[in-house]
């Protein structure tokens, strides 16, 4: 666990007014157990927020709905791997009428 | 080696500083890597952008990189970790939404239940039935070029020897799959049988090529057809056409048959291109010599010129 000194030194153009306002609007959200602190993961999401607003010019009322979008994102991925990880499992001719299903729905898209 | 900060951003040298931020900036959240979570290339893209942002943005930097003193690369920065690295792991889980899946999943049993134990809800199990739905089956079924084309009936003999009568839509294409409603395997306890998958594998034509609903032809034409142009004869898939050259035509040049390609399902046609390759006479006899030889005194030309200027 990071404290929020060691955050604030790993991400340039970090300020602890912004730190400290994006836990507060929920942006981050730092443990609180078993010890409190950040971990590598909102480590990486405040350089994500400093990046969203400073090099790419997003306005601050953007970043919510960027945020919620791309945790949408990597919800449907973590939930696709999990499928695609269960379907390799199964045996191959299960595998191949799915794989053939799948083709069928895209053609009649 | 790094590239021309000026070609990375797409702007001219002359570009004013507010050009390069806008630059910059449309290219940035284009390939961000946080925007574009699966592809791998991203990031590779975004560095080079930032690096020539970092030259350019920068007046010094910029008119140094101008007169030659330091080169694109400029300074290595120390590695951002990237949130997309943590976001799919067990520290990444928090943040995760199911917002956005909720409509899919909701109506099938597979992801139904997955959804709804998250959710916290429980799902009422179904009264048992003893019957179910028959089974697909799965052929393959292999065509000519010409019947994907045209269309076609076929029929499949089935390993217990029964038979199976196919209608191929025109324009059928390589891999694609039919459904034969209710051909497949019989269901139990008065149930629907399933659906027989045709996959269609299509056999490659030796002049025609396809591309999407459209038809590739290469036609050969002799030099002086090249040169004076004509009506040429040409293959398409509902018989031979004349096709017409225009004067001064090359290898490469593609003309276009409006038409004569492919019907699409929404009932148009695509159309047939044919790509000419002007082709020399098996004997170059003592007049197209003499011909050549005079030409070349007040005609002589360069086609190599581009060739040279790029290598």
């Amino acid at each position: 666990m990071l404290s929020e000194r060691e955050v604030l030194a790993r991400v340039q153009r970090l300020t602890v007014t912004r730190l400290r306002v994006w836990v507060k609007q929920g942006w981050i959200r730092p443990a609180a157990e078993p010890e409190p602190g950040f971990s590598e993961a909102d480590t990486a999401r405040a350089a994500l927020i400093c990046d969203l607003e400073d090099r790419l010019g997003f306005a601050e009322e953007d970043v919510p709905v960027l945020l919620s979008l791309i945790d949408q994102i990597h919800g449907l991925r973590s939930e696709l791997k999990g499928i695609i990880e269960a379907l390799d499992e199964l045996p191959d001719d299960v595998r191949a009428t799915v794989r053939l299903r799948i083709a069928m729905r895209n053609q009649s898209l | 080696m790094a590239e021309d900060p000026y070609s990375v951003l797409g702007v001219q040298r002359s570009a004013s500083a507010d050009d390069i931020n806008k630059a910059y900036k449309k290219l940035a959240k284009k390939w961000h890597p946080d925007l574009n979570p699966g592809d791998k290339a991203a990031e590779e893209t975004f560095k080079q952008v930032s690096a020539a942002n970092e030259i350019l943005s920068d007046l010094e930097k910029r008119g140094r990189y101008d007169r030659g003193e330091i080169d694109a690369s400029g300074q290595e920065r120390p590695q951002q970790h990237y949130y997309r690295e943590y976001a799919g792991g067990e520290d990444g889980a928090r943040y995760r939404s199911s917002a956005g899946f909720e409509d899919i999943g909701a109506f099938s049993d597979l992801f139904g239940d997955v959804f709804s134990r998250r959710a916290g809800g429980a799902r009422g199990g179904g009264g048992a039935r003893f019957s179910r739905r028959g089974s697909d089956a799965q052929y393959r079924l292999e065509i000519d070029f010409l019947e994907a084309v045209t269309g076609a009936k076929k029929r499949i003999t089935l390993p217990d020897g029964g038979t199976l009568d196919v209608t191929l839509p025109a324009g059928v294409d390589d891999s694609q799959v039919l459904r034969l409603k209710g051909k497949g395997m019989p269901g139990t306890g008065g149930a629907e049988p399933g659906d027989a998958l045709v996959e269609i594998s299509v056999r490659p034509h030796p002049v025609f090529k396809r591309e999407g609903s459209d038809i590739l032809v290469e036609v050969p034409i002799a030099f002086d057809e090249a040169v004076l142009g004509g009506k040429v004869e040409v293959p398409t898939i509902t018989g031979r056409v004349f096709a017409t050259v225009p004067p001064g035509a090359n290898t490469g040049q593609t003309l276009r048959l409006k038409g004569r390609g492919i019907k699409t399902r929404g009932g148009s046609h695509g159309d047939q291109l044919v790509k000419l390759t002007v082709v020399m006479p098996d004997l170059v006899d003592a007049e197209l010599k003499s011909f050549a030889e005079e030409w070349r005194q007040k005609h002589r030309y360069d086609p190599r010129r581009k060739l040279k200027e790029q290598a």
